[in-house]
């Protein structure tokens, strides 16, 4: 079987980009081209996924074709990929079984959204179309809804309180604050992350991401190609998916995402791996709850251990035995719903060849993690990068 | 919902807890008739001139949502009369097709702003096109025994609500043939703020404090979320209890669309 190599990857800063869709999709592109060593031509592009969920109702149809009409690649076989969040985390591992299936050689993967340069009711509207349209939204819930309905239930079922989502909040912030491309880019204390605003008790602002805009790809090439782009690939070894219900209340669970779990087994199953090797995960923390159910249903903590996980500071920088969102997470370096999955893998890769800002730099990281999640969960991607074949 | 009820010689008349000058933050005349209707035996009812009386038209046909929640059955020639008042929120139950003789209610003082920019929220919600996150009104009516009557379908000797098409084995399931209890049990809950509401009800949540939501499950196993009515006075608690009524949950496309609150019972 062909093995996958990350030979290039780049996006545009998250946050309120002064571009639109075309201008901030050929900055990625621009930036992931560039950073391919031994350099790389659009023309050499067999196949390209791009996630979306055109938030807005920008450009809804055929929104890959006119990207990558406006990024040198008319002509290439394209397509959008849409699993709410986890757009272009699907659109990374379609781009992986491309190449894996022998059916491309050079693959992008990407995403992109723009999100604020809406009035506030389309914004508004636009954040809740991925939940259960008819027995959630409906029913007066969006993912703030759903996130807070997931916390309430953690705390009663663990021993856990707010103040560990407070704990994921400041660590994310702290993490981000190095990272140039990132949208919030502050130190946040515990006190003032205790004391935000109530968005859906219990969770206040400090427990929600931002909405950013932003675009973000990555160049996959089959093994027999990677030394002919760079003598440093990062090697992915191991991609899973999973889904579930859509709505909340029709999971067995609702402080487990058996989505993530599924995808996780399958990914680490791919890269012969277990959770305990992954030295850096890269998690969809949409909300700081979302971190925390992460840690365990990715196998880094044991269950109901999340909490405790994130008190004790286990994924700090350099501090435990994985760094969790190094890049500050969607909670700091921001959530541009399309761009998410595969600007988490454009950190891995960084992170992997040490191109990291030195400030946040993980050392000795030799496999990387990066965790997807579509709307309350009922999609997810986990991909396994690594600097050895 | 909390009525005033009136029974005398011309009949059985009933209005909100607020008085016949409002039906409530999520209340009208429909929602009052079907709480009235509740409280009586269930039996064949004309609907006379009730429906010129409702402030908008139901996305559902009323005589259906009267039968599926109170198992009243709509007959044009029944002995029993539906009526609503013309202009105040009182609705009666008699005998004959006249207008009964209204009776006095005891009335609560509600803050005019209050009333004012409910009703101002709630006609500019019903004005209001769909940006699309709209259920199809084939998708309404076929699942409105599970939305408004808590009707369950039977998979593989498992309930299942709300409801579903196709089992794992790719064999169509049933419609819905069980009614779920009417009450259920708080597995978790939220208070939504008007940021965090979504659009439908982003009009309505400053002025109502907010959007109570929970997550419930139902004695049967089935699990839901519903929207928290009559909650002013109250905090959920997990392993609190809640029962259903029906009250408007959004307006759009220049209908109202009614279903399942929950309102606490036991904290």
């Amino acid at each position: 079987m062909v093995d996958v190599a990350m030979v290039g990857a780049g996006q545009t800063k998250f946050g309120n980009h002064p571009l639109g869709l075309k201008g901030m999709w050929s900055e990625a592109i621009e930036q992931a081209i560039s950073s391919v060593d031994h350099g790389i031509q659009t023309t050499d592009v067999d196949e390209a996924f791009i996630g979306s969920i055109a938030f807005g109702g920008s450009q809804l149809g055929n929104t890959a074709a006119l990207l990558t009409e406006h990024s040198g690649m008319e002509g290439v076989s394209v397509r959008r990929v849409e699993n709410a969040c986890a757009s272009s985390g699907f659109a990374l591992r379609d781009a992986w079984m491309a190449i894996k299936s022998g059916q491309a050689d050079v693959v992008i993967a990407g995403g992109i959204e723009k999100m604020n340069d809406l009035s506030t009711s389309r914004k508004r509207y636009w954040l809740g179309v991925s939940g259960d349209t008819e027995w959630e939204r409906l029913a007066g819930l969006t993912f703030p809804g759903t996130y807070a309905l997931t916390a309430r239930r953690y705390f009663h079922e663990f021993d856990s309180t707010h103040d560990d989502l407070v704990h994921v909040s400041v660590k994310n912030h702290m993490h981000g604050f190095e990272n140039e491309v990132a949208h919030l880019r502050k130190q946040v204390s515990f006190e003032k992350a205790q004391s935000g605003f109530m968005v859906a008790d219990p969770l206040t602002l400090y427990d929600c991401c931002p909405t950013s805009d932003g675009a973000s790809a990555v160049v996959l090439v089959a093994d027999h190609l990677a030394h002919k782009f760079t003598d440093t690939p990062v090697w992915v070894k191991g991609s899973g998916a999973g889904s579930d219900h859509l709505a909340l209340h029709d999971r067995p669970s609702i402080t487990q995402l058996r989505a993530t779990q599924a995808a996780a087994k399958r990914a680490y199953a791919t890269a012969g791996i277990s959770a305990n090797d992954v030295d850096l995960a890269e998690v969809h923390d949409c909300f700081t709850i979302a971190e925390v159910l992460a840690t365990e249903d990715l196998g880094f903590a044991s269950r109901g251990e999340g909490g405790r996980f994130a008190r004790e500071g286990e994924g700090r920088r350099n501090e435990g035995h994985v760094t969790i969102n190094a890049s500050g997470g969607l909670k700091s370096k921001g959530h541009p719903l399309g761009a998410t999955g595969t600007g988490q893998a454009v950190e891995i890769f960084k992170q992997l060849r040490n191109q990291a800002e030195p400030a946040r730099q993980v050392r000795d990281a030799e496999l990387g993690l990066t965790h997807n999640v579509g709307g309350s969960g009922a999609t997810c991607a986990v991909h396994i990068f690594g600097r050895e074949r | 919902m909390d009525i005033q009820r009136i029974s005398n010689q011309d009949g059985h008349f009933a209005c909100s807890k607020y008085g016949q000058q409002w039906a409530g933050p999520d209340g009208d005349r429909l929602t009052l008739a079907l709480a009235l209707l509740k409280q009586l035996s269930a039996e064949t009812i004309a609907l006379n001139s009730f429906a010129d009386q409702l402030e908008y038209t139901p996305s559902v046909r009323i005589d259906e949502i009267i039968q599926v929640s109170t198992g009243w059955i709509i007959d044009e020639d029944a002995s029993l009369q539906l009526h609503a008042h013309r202009k105040g929120f009182v609705v009666a139950i008699t005998e004959s097709k006249e207008e009964p003789r209204w009776p006095d209610f005891e009335t609560t003082e509600i803050p005019d702003e209050t009333q004012n920019e409910l009703n101002e929220r709630w006609h500019a919600e019903v004005s209001g096109v769909s940006q699309g996150a709209y259920v199809s009104q084939a998708q309404h009516v076929l699942a409105s025994s599970s939305r408004l009557g808590l009707m369950a379908q039977v998979n593989q000797e498992k309930l299942l609500w709300p409801p579903r098409q196709l089992n794992s084995n790719g064999q169509r399931i049933d419609s819905p043939t069980v009614q779920l209890s009417e009450t259920a049990t708080i597995l978790t809950w939220t208070r939504l703020s008007a940021a965090g509401a979504p659009s439908e009800f982003s009009g309505r949540a400053p002025v109502l404090d907010g959007v109570g939501t929970v997550l419930v499950a139902f004695d049967e196993g089935p699990k839901g979320v519903f929207m928290l009515a009559d909650d002013e006075n109250g905090v959920p608690e997990i392993d609190g209890t809640v029962r259903f009524e029906i009250r408007r949950l959004y307006g759009q496309d220049g209908v109202i669309h009614y279903g399942l609150k929950a309102i606490l019972t036991k904290s």
